[in-house]
């Protein structure tokens, strides 16, 4: 495929993915769906709202990552909220936008090219959702997956059960004197 | 099978002997407003920053350090990727250029990314320090110049060429390349008495890595110097022309502000943030820049990856994270052609490695369960050598955050499609049975024949195709011509009386190799001039 066009074809996507996004937000503000309504019950930075999206779509990037050691999509999700910890108000702030943004049907068919919510995906639906999104041309879709799925597998895998469930033996035994 | 968890390892941490009498404040419990005065303060305490802070202590002046991430030592290394990256990294290793284009690995602790680096250490190419000369007017920093200095630091942090025999992951590029007949040498490593057990980049448990952490940030606590740590440099006091200070900010558990203000007050000022910080400071103070270059020119040695499956165990988890590395396309094509690019090899922890194996579901899983036979290369492309690429430019969020916009344009894009199809050809040689590079489209090839043309097929575009950074350099370009750059050959910034820029931010271009001997030894030169010119 010929680079430039590509190239010019992505910049092009971008400038309308941002727009969607800017307007995304002003309604995701109007809505209610706002960054300050504070964490959940049982976390430290994600809304309730956030975990009522993602926890679906954690569960079915990560797969059998979770079920091979007995680990629930919620368990994915309390990892992807220890990870956010080490980042800055700003790094959750931008995080928060695009997650407001999908709150929203019609974003979410934007960037996913779904409207229902995961919530309301099977298994079989959200593995689709995910094929058809990984595979999107949309730069502002690239974005989102990117922007989401690497935190998901880094948040998980650190964890030491996870870590191991690699074929990684652990690190070695460190004592305090 | 390799498996390390029955090693034990028990040393001293030398930050936690209360006979070294070190002058040491936690931001944390700083709830009062306070104000300091010293000869000189340092804002960072990286490579910059600490070799900075040695040489001016050892004169005689009183240097206080201010430095943004807390401080954690070899007691606090757990071997513990979360931990690491939580307490060790800017934005919790969660920092990526505006687009998402580019992963960002940068520290953010006492001692800066020295304390997280895989130890690599190279002197500037002849080439680099040229092309500053020749374009930006660098003065007096030909390689032989800075030679001796480059010999002072190797001598003060115990470079070496590593000794032993590289790990099986490191030997992917020794058979490859020697296959191929391409370049590859030994790395010379900081470290003495290593364990070779492959946790660099989670804070050396053995205190072998010889970051600044345990070499020069000591060194200026044992001549009376200050550490204030967990405390935000915010913004420069600036009077008339002159800097006279800095307005600090200590920062709570959680990095928010505790409300309380640190104005620290000296003659001389030093930046030592780093690309993207010591931008982002003089931006936030609104120091003149009558040009508009500040933050502009950030480089990031765009990086691409291939991951290969080999039949026999890899363990890419342990031993020295990087000992081979070849140089056959760093300076290929000149100085300033199509992208050049370093290869070398990466360690593949669970936690990181997932993150840039990416993908979803089954797939991803099957994937990472093949880790214990995965060797991962990496190609850093030498950027800002080329019109086309000009590098990234800092923001400030509305809160005073940085944010680095590095759109991934053609050049790179192109850079990287070369760069992709040399690692394939390199591990293919070296017995892989199976190569992928770092593309959200690309799937594992079973030869390079196949790999040629599926790379050929790929759609290189930003964010599909796979890139990060570990190096962030530039954004106050240093050299004589006024028109382009921000701050002089000896480090004073050109706008303001007193403020000096010392670290990794000033290099006008990427090195073209890993920076951190380019920040020591140019810091030690700077540094030194500086410690002249105050004890006159």
């Amino acid at each position: 495929m010929d680079q430039g066009i590509n190239r010019r074809g992505f910049l092009k996507l971008s400038a309308a993915g941002s727009a969607v996004l800017a307007t995304g937000s002003g309604l995701a503000l109007l809505t209610g769906c706002s960054s300050n309504d504070g964490p959940a019950p049982g976390y430290k930075h994600f809304r309730q709202q956030d975990v009522d999206l993602l926890t679906p779509l954690v569960g079915a990037v990560l797969g059998s990552a979770l079920t091979d050691v007995g680990a629930t999509a919620e368990d994915g999700m309390k990892a992807f909220d220890d990870l956010l910890d080490g980042g800055m108000p700003g790094t959750r702030g931008a995080l928060f936008q695009v997650l407001d943004l999908m709150q929203l049907g019609a974003a979410r068919w934007y960037i996913t090219g779904t409207w229902a919510s995961f919530a309301d995906q099977s298994e079989a639906e959200l593995t689709q959702t995910l094929t058809e999104w990984a595979a999107s041309e949309r730069g502002l879709s690239r974005m989102a997956f990117k922007g989401l799925t690497q935190p998901i597998y880094m948040a998980w895998y650190v964890k030491p059960e996870a870590a191991h469930s690699t074929g990684y033996p652990g690190p070695p035994r460190k004592i305090v004197a | 099978m390799q498996d390390l968890t029955t090693l034990t390892i028990n040393v001293k941490d030398p930050w936690k002997d209360p006979a070294n009498g070190w002058d040491v404040l936690d931001g944390r419990t700083i709830t009062d407003n306070r104000t300091l005065e010293a000869d000189v303060i340092i804002v960072g305490t990286g490579a910059g920053g600490g070799v900075s802070a040695e040489i001016l202590s050892q004169r005689g002046l009183k240097v206080i350090l201010v430095e943004a991430g807390k401080l954690k030592s070899s007691d606090d290394f757990k071997l513990d990727e979360g931990q690491a990256y939580r307490d060790l990294y800017q934005e919790g290793a969660l920092r990526a250029t505006k687009d998402a284009g580019m992963t960002i690995l940068q520290g953010r602790t006492v001692g800066g990314t020295t304390v997280v680096n895989w130890t690599s250490c190279f002197r500037t190419p002849h080439e680099t320090l040229q092309y500053w000369h020749d374009e930006f007017g660098v003065q007096g920093l030909s390689r032989a110049q800075l030679d001796p200095w480059f010999q002072q630091m190797e001598t003060r942090l115990k470079v070496e060429k590593w000794a032993m025999p590289p790990n099986a992951n490191n030997d992917v590029m020794k058979r490859g390349c020697d296959d191929r007949g391409w370049h590859s040498a030994l790395i010379p490593r900081n470290v003495s008495g290593c364990w070779n057990i492959g946790y660099c980049g989670m804070g050396c448990p053995t205190n072998a890595k010889q970051s600044m952490l345990v070499t020069t940030i000591p060194g200026a606590l044992d001549h009376g110097s200050t550490l204030i740590h967990s405390a935000q440099a915010d913004t420069l006091i600036i009077e008339g022309d002159t800097v006279t200070g800095v307005r600090v900010r200590p920062l709570n558990d959680d990095k928010v502000p505790t409300g309380a203000t640190v104005t620290l007050k000296a003659k001389t000022v030093i930046a030592a943030g780093g690309g993207i910080q010591s931008p982002a400071l003089l931006m936030r103070s609104d120091a003149p820049d009558p040009n508009g270059l500040v933050g502009k020119r950030t480089f990031l040695h765009p990086t691409s990856f291939a991951f290969g499956l080999y039949d026999k165990e890899i363990a890419p988890y342990y031993g020295a994270p990087q000992s081979m590395y070849s140089d056959e396309f760093t300076f290929k094509h000149g100085v300033d052609g199509p992208a050049g690019y370093k290869m070398e090899m990466m360690p593949m922890h669970p936690g990181l490695s997932s993150a840039l194996i990416g993908g979803f579901g089954e797939r991803a899983r099957d994937e990472i369960e093949r880790l214990p036979n995965l060797a991962a290369s990496i190609a850093m492309i030498r950027d800002g050598f080329h019109d086309e690429n000009q590098g990234g430019v800092v923001e400030l969020r509305d809160n005073g955050e940085p944010l680095l916009d590095y759109p991934v344009n053609d050049y790179l894009l192109e850079g990287t499609k070369r760069a992709h199809l040399s690692m394939l050809e390199m591990q293919f040689a070296a017995g892989a049975k199976e190569v992928r590079p770092s593309h959200s489209h690309a799937g594992y090839y079973k030869s390079w024949k196949a790999a040629r043309e599926g790379v050929a097929q790929l759609d290189y575009a930003p964010v599909i195709t796979g890139l990060g950074s570990a190096h962030v350099m530039g954004g106050l370009t240093m050299g004589q011509d006024e028109s382009r750059c921000t701050v002089n050959s000896d480090g004073s910034y050109k706008h303001l009386n007193g403020l000096y820029i010392i670290d990794g931010s000033v290099f006008p271009t990427s090195i073209g190799a890993n920076p951190q001997l380019s920040i020591y030894g140019l810091s030690a030169r700077n540094a030194s001039g500086l410690a002249e010119k105050l004890k006159a």
